[in-house]
């Protein structure tokens, strides 16, 4: 079986993006408005919706980049991991009922449709767009060239694909995903979620039992040799100290009721009442699957500092050096199509959401109504904002990362810190006004940029994102207090009362 | 009652304001961050622990104290006042309660290691790291709890859905 080793993982991910091809195929029969295309009818049922929120919320990074973390600051990396019961608590808790019950009430399509409705105002509904857009091309731009370097590096290992150049896995990788998004538009989306979610937790259970065994005194035998190495990786603080840790714990963690690709799946299901059973169902689904973060870094650093194995190059290569030390050809499989899972269950969330905040709410914003034939500009924006971010991703490989990087910045701390007090504090209370909401997320976008931009490092390794998400929470609740009352529409006044 | 609630909620941001604010204008050592590992590269080391939780140590479990109890407050928040019964209140204290508890534990238990060099062991981790690892999961999982179990008493309850389908039936043709 292990002389075999590449043709199986190969065969493992070919195996899993036919069938997200074939989902797509048969979600385009069920496409066949602009409210199909964007949140499903509002027609999922619960198990559908759980999986969806929580393969969104796991992304390439919980797979490669998590591990690597763990691996290079120990525990610090687990906050982010550990906080999810809190955070999909929190989230549910502010969003998930109103969010819901908006969308019905006004046939929301999308968060800026909410904001809009919300503060009955266009320029906060053009500013979350803006945001919105802005973050989905870092945030695909990055998962695409993540999926295409890993393909990359399987299929080099291959005789037949030993040149295959960086192109075509871009467009090999972007095609699958481009596909299933264009022809079923969310429907696919979702449905390629069930089975990236199932792919992901079957992996993230599997790899925990492997790296129970590296050692033969299992886990605690691993944490004993970081332990004695620098007992402060192996602490709860980690290397990177008790602010970074805590910071990580707040905007990965009260942020996460942000993300705009985690609430947009929160308008999608059928009955207001499934939301008692979709919140535990997406903790479990993220809590098995995220098993996978905490053990390979864990154990990859006690093989390193304890004289197993060769320093890594880099971070990243934790996952990719665990699989060919421990894990058999058929679970690097299993592990390689989750990994392709968790980029495509984000990438998909994100080319969904951003198509909606071009065609849909930016012109609504601008002149007042969507484009015309929604259905139709919406696939062709899914293609156009795919090559665009599969662009940015080639040019950021091969020129310069800048542009990347700066978009990138508009990832998770920057939908936290900008989206966070506008949505899920603004559904809740009815005094926050529009200037606001305004003054969040203009602070929001200006601290992420300054602080990207000027490369400006904060002492005790508080990050950027910390200090933008406060910030942008602080002038939420003053200038809300400081401006004159709202007058909130009959409907959205009367759905705040319940 | 929403008022006092949210000037509390405010507070509370501000305090956190003040908190980090107060955090950045304290020297930092070198290892405040981490530093390079000695002898792995692409690996940071966090040194001596000590030395970096002792002007700090007190500000950042203040800060985190406050973080816990904003969350909490979030949620009380976005349940309508009239569910807002004795009862709630009481689940989210405890709720608090657990998440204090949990986070007290972890962080002198890492003192109590950072003093003597020795530590329990609780299913592969440290003391300390058990209760982050395993504590702050279940923490998160009581509120979980209430919102699941509490969900026809505190979040939405069969009135509350006939309320919101009375408001489609009213509202529905003034949709955008």
């Amino acid at each position: 079986m292990e002389a075999f080793r590449q043709e199986i993982i190969l065969g493992a991910i070919v195996l899993y993006m036919a069938l997200c091809v074939l989902i797509g195929l048969w979600s385009m029969g069920r496409t066949r408005n602009p409210g199909d295309f964007f949140i499903a009818g509002r027609s999922l049922g619960p198990i559908v919706v759980s999986l969806a929120v929580f393969a969104s919320t796991l992304s390439g990074f919980g797979f490669v980049g998590g591990p690597g973390l763990v691996y290079s600051v120990g525990v610090s990396s687990f906050w982010m991991v550990v906080i999810s019961a809190t955070a999909f608590g929190l989230g549910f808790f502010l969003v998930a009922k109103r969010i819901r019950m908006v969308a019905e009430l006004r046939g929301c399509m999308s968060i800026p449709d909410v904001i809009a409705a919300r503060y009955g105002s266009e320029l906060a509904r053009l500013l979350v767009a803006v945001t919105i857009v802005l973050g989905v091309l870092g945030y695909l731009a990055t998962q695409i060239l993540a999926m295409s370097v890993v393909m990359q590096a399987i299929l080099a290992d291959t005789e037949t694909f030993a040149d295959i150049s960086l192109l075509s896995c871009v467009v090999l990788s972007s095609t699958v995903l481009v596909f299933y998004c264009v022809t079923g538009g969310v429907i696919a989306s979702v449905y390629t979620d069930v089975l990236q979610g199932i792919v992901m937790m079957v992996a993230g259970f599997l790899i925990l039992i492997t790296a129970m065994q590296a050692f033969d005194g299992g886990l605690r035998e691993a944490s004993e040799i970081v332990l004695a190495d620098d007992s402060e990786s192996m602490m709860p603080f980690g290397a990177a100290g008790i602010v970074t840790s805590l910071g990580w714990f707040f905007v990965f963690g009260i942020g996460l009721a942000g993300q705009p690709h985690i609430v947009t799946k929160m308008m999608m299901n059928k009955n207001l009442a499934d939301n008692r059973s979709i919140l535990p169902l997406s903790l479990l689904g993220y809590i098995v699957s995220a098993l996978l973060w905490i053990s390979i870094g864990l154990v990859m650093r006690a093989v390193v500092v304890g004289g197993g194995a060769e320093p890594l190059a880099q971070p990243d290569d934790a996952a990719s050096t665990f699989l060919a030390m421990f894990a058999s050809p058929l679970l690097a499989g299993i592990v390689f199509a989750a990994l392709f899972a968790a980029i495509m269950s984000t990438s998909d969330a994100f080319l969904n959401i951003g198509t909606a905040a071009i065609i849909h709410d930016i012109p609504r914003a601008v002149r007042g109504r969507p484009v015309d034939n929604e259905l139709f500009w919406a696939r062709v924006t899914t293609m156009i904002l795919a090559v665009v971010a599969a662009g940015f991703a080639l040019f950021s490989y091969y020129r310069d990362a800048t542009l990347v990087a700066l978009l990138g910045a508009f990832g998770w701390s920057t939908f936290a810190a900008s989206l966070f007090p506008v949505l899920a504090i603004g559904l809740n209370w009815k005094r926050a006004t529009t200037a606001g909401a305004v003054a969040a997320v203009t602070s929001a976008l200006a601290i992420n940029f300054v602080v990207q931009l000027a490369g400006v490092t904060l002492p005790w390794g508080i990050s950027g994102g910390l200090a933008a998400f406060v910030t942008s929470l602080v002038l939420f609740f003053a200038v809300s207090f400081a401006t004159p009352p709202p007058t909130l529409a009959r409907d959205i006044d009367r759905m705040m009362e319940i | 009652m929403d008022r006092i609630l949210v000037w509390d909620i405010f507070a509370v941001v501000l305090a956190m304001a003040v908190v980090l604010l107060l955090i950045g204008m304290v020297e930092a050592p070198p290892n405040a961050a981490g530093v390079a590992h000695e002898t792995v590269s692409a690996m940071q080391a966090g040194g001596d622990g000590a030395s970096r939780l002792e002007s700090i140590g007190g500000l950042a479990f203040a800060f985190q104290s406050l973080v816990l109890l904003f969350a909490i407050l979030l949620c009380v928040l976005s349940v309508s006042p009239a569910r807002r019964s004795p009862v709630f209140l009481g689940w989210m204290a405890v709720t608090y309660a657990v998440n204090i508890l949990v986070w007290q534990q972890m962080y002198f238990g890492h003192q109590a290691f950072l003093e003597t060099g020795e530590t329990g062991w609780f299913l592969g981790f440290p003391a300390a790291t058990a209760w982050q690892v395993y504590g702050v999961w279940f923490a998160g999982v009581v509120l979980i709890a209430v919102y699941s179990a509490g969900f026809r008493n505190y979040v939405l309850s069969e009135d509350d859905e006939l309320r919101f389908e009375e408001l489609l039936r009213e509202f529905g043709d003034s949709r955008d």
